[in-house]
């Protein structure tokens, strides 16, 4: 073993530490995919788990829960307590409340705190302060302090009567309490019941769903996380598959480093094999020096990627909070499944990529090492079985597109995108060399002999350019078809909002709104700013986040009437005029097209809600454009609403103003109306503006991966020019024999670097184009079930291109350094 | 024999190398006076100071001390763009293992020199030189295409293409066999005394020794013997 590993010191290690540059840039370039890869995960976790941490707080053990639209009746929970059974029932109101002082979103939990201090004396005394609150160890406040908290469209003092051991950030207060500062009306967001063991949880749960009244959901205790853990899935999903990306494009560069290893070494390994080494182990020596690159790649990246995680965390919280559901992130936490993660995608990668060349160093026979001088590095491809090839791989990639997702994960939507990518792969040989053919000369009459003598170089070694082109051109092409995508999906977003956004004043509470946020308006706010002079019309919405069949979703109530005459709802299926007039006139709805794509509804369905203590079917007479967020909605006319659930309190509010009326003028009218009440009034421009905010926040980290698998790709051109320099050394000596100056040999490494450039450009943007036709119409529809309408976002396309295009210029300028540095009589005369 | 004026003037020039944290000397104190049109063979053991005097002959390197006169200009007083203009316009290159660019054709390999140095009409006098070593019918050629012979030819045409006065050639029939060897000595000796270039020439072959006008001979650095055809 130990004479082993000191051959492999010799042959492996030794010609790294000649070339520490180059060593270090592959290591980086695996250390920042590891990096990439566990950072998404980590935030992940921590993103998205901690929705359980804020509702969940203070749930103790118990074993079932009982939720319904709109609340659960009080009655239920005393019902529950007479039963002849040992049960234990906590009756709870969970909302949001916001930190007047600091703005801070905090959870507000409702309990019934009087039932359980009632056999103490000391327990009763602090609920006897002035609005009494208890407050998590988070919110720092000591006992007896004042602290202003804002519920729905009010703003009141509450009384700090105590510090929770546990919580975090949370409030709690007694249930008669939170029942009138979020006006619930007597109804419960959540009744928790303990059972004890004697029987089965599902006998339990059969035997208390007889005790509660209809449209009353009973469920295993944290059901709701469930939901919430299956809405977040596809979104995890698609990031942890947009984090590999920068995976992939260094894949390419070690499949590159150990390829030029595997033919600088030729010789050697020719003599080696002369001198008894058996074909496994020249296997053996290569696939080791690529794992030592995975190691040491995986070590930097568990660094790299905890740090990185940091700043990931945040953005995905926004983004869970924009879209889905109620966040603060958790502590992000490395775990040895995380450092495993990290070591088996840097070693399994490293390995994977090298297995081909080092297969190939594997086959040289000893006769080699008889050959004189340097192998050149010849490519055995055959151009034209790849292009065969690659034009079925593009065929299959069009079959996969069309199936179905799987599980709701668009399983052949990714085979496509993969597919696709191997085409290119495939094809970019040919590429090379036609394009290098028709420009060579153009070349040498537009940027002189230097252009010309970089091509025909990158000619003279194609599989190596073929493999940097490749692993730039994938990591441009997955930048351009996200940023196709996302390009696509904002023109589209904007254009629904020019039809959906009509109203010229929007009003809501100044309570903590989010996709499963709704705090309401007190009832007479609507009608006060109905009578302001100039207001033409209001439009009254109410949103209730539900539960329907095992997802989260919300369900939505506004004024067919109002809808009808201003705004310019849009539907796939269903004609407006109609639907509108139908739609007040009984058990109707209209539903959105993330809510009929998760759950298969069309027009004609009907959907089930149990609703004012009976279930319900409503006939979906439409469907209908929306992209607010992707929990989808079920929405039904105001009136329908209040005849099963007759709490008047609306959402939001759209306001129109009567033409020719001063826009500043009505609005101060209406912050005078509604003066005392802590609401918030917008026009319809910061409204946009607003949206297209957080639109662009949520994309952010994308556009971070992106930039990060560009990263890589930049770093292995830089590398592998290194390398080409240092093969070609004598071919930039002779040059300089030849009456070369220093700056032409700079030019020359300079033109090849911009030709990788422009070649990996051309390749990228022809991929990237046809891959954002599968984000669009394949992934993102399977996944969220949004329909975007394809458009070309140039100028954001035209600066990252350009901004690559330099970056692998400037990438050429270490190497071109190299190249000039060295002695044209030393490189000259080396046999 | 002509009598010519000193194209290359070597006055008292030394050459050290740092090697390993060692001090070599590579040339010591070695004054040569060659004319236009000249031949002249450097012969010696390997390591005496052969390729090193062509080096410092042909502007690729500076002496220790001393002097390199190439048609009159003092080496030592150009820079680094100065000496590669010295090189364009005076300097060719032959070398033992030829060095052509695989990529490029015969005649993009001999139009090269013209093409660093800005020529745009290149052509013509690549054709000329081809036709002089007579390789011009297999221009169209790659460097693998040819055998070692005629790889040479191509090789001396690329280092006359832009009429120097000084060509250097580093064993330039020492990877051939003796016949294609004399060819290609053939040539040589035609353009020393058609062309009137001046000939620099390392070898070991007793065929250039002979062929030469003037045989310079080197031991450990020094000028042992300079003999006279």
């Amino acid at each position: 073993m130990i004479p082993l590993l000191r051959l492999f010191y010799q042959f492996f290690l030794r010609p790294m530490k000649r070339e520490p540059v180059r060593t270090a840039l592959t290591t980086f370039a695996v250390a920042l995919g590891v990096a990439v890869v566990l950072a998404i995960d980590l935030a992940g976790t921590a993103a998205a788990g901690s929705f359980r941490a804020s509702l969940e707080t203070l749930t103790g053990k118990a074993d079932l829960e009982i939720t319904g639209i709109g609340g659960v009746p009080a009655e239920t929970a005393a019902k529950l307590a007479r039963l002849p059974y040992p049960l234990t029932v906590a009756a709870r109101i969970e909302d949001y409340a916001m930190v007047a002082a600091t703005g801070e979103t905090v959870p507000l939990i409702g309990m019934d705190l009087i039932a359980t201090a009632l056999d103490s004396e000391d327990k009763l005394e602090p609920l006897r302060s002035p609005r009494p609150i208890w407050v998590g160890p988070r919110l720092a406040h000591r006992k007896g302090e004042t602290i202003r908290l804002t519920i729905n469209d009010h703003s009141t003092d509450y009384t700090v009567a105590g510090i929770l051991k546990e919580g975090d950030n949370a409030v709690v207060m007694d249930l008669a309490l939170a029942d009138e500062a979020l006006s619930r009306g007597g109804r419960l967001d959540r009744i928790l019941v303990t059972v004890p063991d004697t029987t089965s949880i599902e006998e339990w749960q059969a035997r208390i769903e007889h005790a509660v009244p209809p449209g009353v959901t009973v469920a295993r205790q944290g059901a709701r996380t469930d939901e919430n853990r299956r809405m977040l899935a596809a979104f995890r999903w698609n990031l942890r598959v947009l984090s590999y990306i920068a995976l992939v494009v260094g894949a390419f560069l070690i499949y590159n480093t150990i390829s030029v290893s595997v033919v600088r070494r030729r010789p050697e390994i020719g003599i080696l094999r002369a001198l008894g080494a058996t074909r496994g182990g020249v296997l053996a020596a290569f696939l080791g020096e690529a794992a030592l690159f995975g190691v040491a790649g995986a070590l930097l990246g568990l660094a790299l990627g905890r740090l990185m995680a940091e700043g990931a965390v945040q953005m995905l919280a926004t983004t869970v909070q924009a879209l889905y559901v109620s966040s603060t992130p958790a502590p992000i936490q490395l775990t040895w499944v995380s450092v495993l993660l990290a070591f088996a995608i840097g070693i399994g990668t490293a390995l994977a990529s090298a297995f081909a060349p080092a297969r190939e160093a594997s086959q040289v026979a000893p006769t080699e090492a008889m050959a004189r001088g340097r192998v050149e590095y010849q490519a055995r491809l055959h151009r034209g079985r790849d292009l065969v090839l690659a034009s079925l791989f593009a065929l299959a990639a069009g079959g996969a597109a069309t199936r179905p997702p799987v599980a709701g994960k668009p399983l052949f939507g990714y085979l496509a995108a993969l597919l696709l990518i191997a085409a290119a792969a495939l094809a970019i040989p040919s590429l090379v060399s036609a394009l290098t053919a028709v420009s060579s000369r153009l070349l040498q009459k537009t940027l002189g002999v230097e252009a010309m003598l970089a091509s025909r170089s990158l000619v003279a070694s194609l599989r190596r350019t073929s493999v940097l082109v490749g692993a730039l051109a994938t990591a441009i092409a997955m930048m351009t078809s996200v940023g196709i995508m996302v390009g696509s999906f904002r023109q589209t977003v904007a254009l629904w909002m020019d039809n959906q956004l009509r109203a010229d004043l929007f009003v809501r509470p100044a309570g903590p709104a989010a996709a499963d946020r709704h705090p309401q308006l007190a009832a007479d706010v609507p009608d006060k700013i109905a009578a302001v002079q100039g207001v033409e019309a209001v439009d009254r919405f109410r949103a209730i986040a539900i539960s329907y069949e095992g997802l989260p979703a919300t369900l939505g109530a506004g004024e067919s009437q109002v809808l009808a005459r201003y705004s310019k709802m849009r539907f796939l299926e269903g004609e407006r005029d109609s639907i509108f007039r139908t739609l007040p006139t009984g058990d109707y709805a209209v539903v959105s097209e993330p809510f009929a794509n998760k759950h298969g509804v069309r027009k004609g369905d009907h959907v089930k809600l149990a609703l004012g203590g009976s279930a319900h079917q409503f006939e979906v007479l439409g469907v209908y454009y929306d992209y607010s967020n992707e929990r989808g909605f079920v929405v039904l006319d105001r009136g329908t609403l209040l005849k099963y659930l007759p709490d008047p309190a609306p959402s939001n509010l759209a306001v129109f103003v009567k033409a020719g009326f001063d826009l500043e003028t009505v609005r101060g009218r209406v912050e005078a109306a509604v003066a005392g009440r802590s609401v918030l009034i917008v026009s319809n421009r910061t409204i946009r503006a607003e949206a297209i905010k957080i639109f662009d926040r949520t994309f952010a980290i994308t556009y971070a991966l992106e930039a990060v698998a560009v990263l890589v790709a930049v770093m292995g051109i830089a590398g592998a020019l290194l390398a080409l320099v240092i093969d070609r050394r004598r071919e930039m000596g002779l040059l300089r024999f030849l009456g070369a100056s220093a700056g032409q040999v700079r030019k020359l490494i300079l033109c090849e670097a911009g030709l990788l450039g422009l070649l990996a450009n051309v390749a990228g943007l022809a991929l990237g184009s046809a891959l954002s036709l599968i984000l669009i119409y394949v992934i993102n529809k399977q996944s969220f079930g949004w329909t975007i309408q394809f458009h070309w976002p140039v100028a954001v396309l035209g600066g990252a291109l350009t901004v690559i295009y330099v970056s692998t210029v400037l990438a050429g300028l270490y190497p071109a350094r190299v190249a000039t540095r060295l002695n044209p009589i030393e490189v000259i005369h080396e046999e | 024999m002509p009598e010519s004026l000193p194209l290359l003037r070597l006055d008292a020039v030394s050459k050290d190398y740092v090697s390993n944290g060692e001090r070599v000397h590579a040339l010591r104190d070695v004054s040569l006076t060659v004319g236009a049109g000249e031949l002249v063979a450097l012969v010696g053991r390997s390591g005496c100071g052969k390729s090193t005097l062509l080096n410092l002959a042909g502007a690729m390197d500076f002496p220790s001390s001393g002097r390199v006169l190439l048609n009159g200009t003092d080496t030592s007083t150009l820079g680094d763009a100065g000496l590669t203009k010295l090189r364009r316009e005076s300097v060719g290159f032959v070398f033992q293992s030829f060095q052509l660019l695989p990529t490029l054709t015969v005649l993009e390999n001999v139009e090269l020199p013209m093409l660093l140095a800005g020529h745009p009409d290149a052509r013509g006098p690549a054709m000329e030189k081809l036709a002089w070593v007579e390789m011009d019918s297999l221009a169209a050629r790659f460097p693998h295409q040819l055998s070692g012979g005629q790889q040479q030819r191509v090789a001396i045409a690329r280092a006359l293409v832009h009429s120097p006065f000084l060509l250097l050639a580093d064993e330039p029939i020492g990877n051939l066999d003796s016949i294609t060897g004399n060819l290609v000595l053939d040539i040589l000796r035609r353009t020393a005394s058609e062309r009137r270039v001046t000939i620099l020439m390392a070898t070991h072959s007793a065929e250039s020794t002979s062929a030469a006008d003037i045989v310079v001979r080197l031991r450990d650095g020094h000028v042992e013997t300079v003999t006279r055809n």
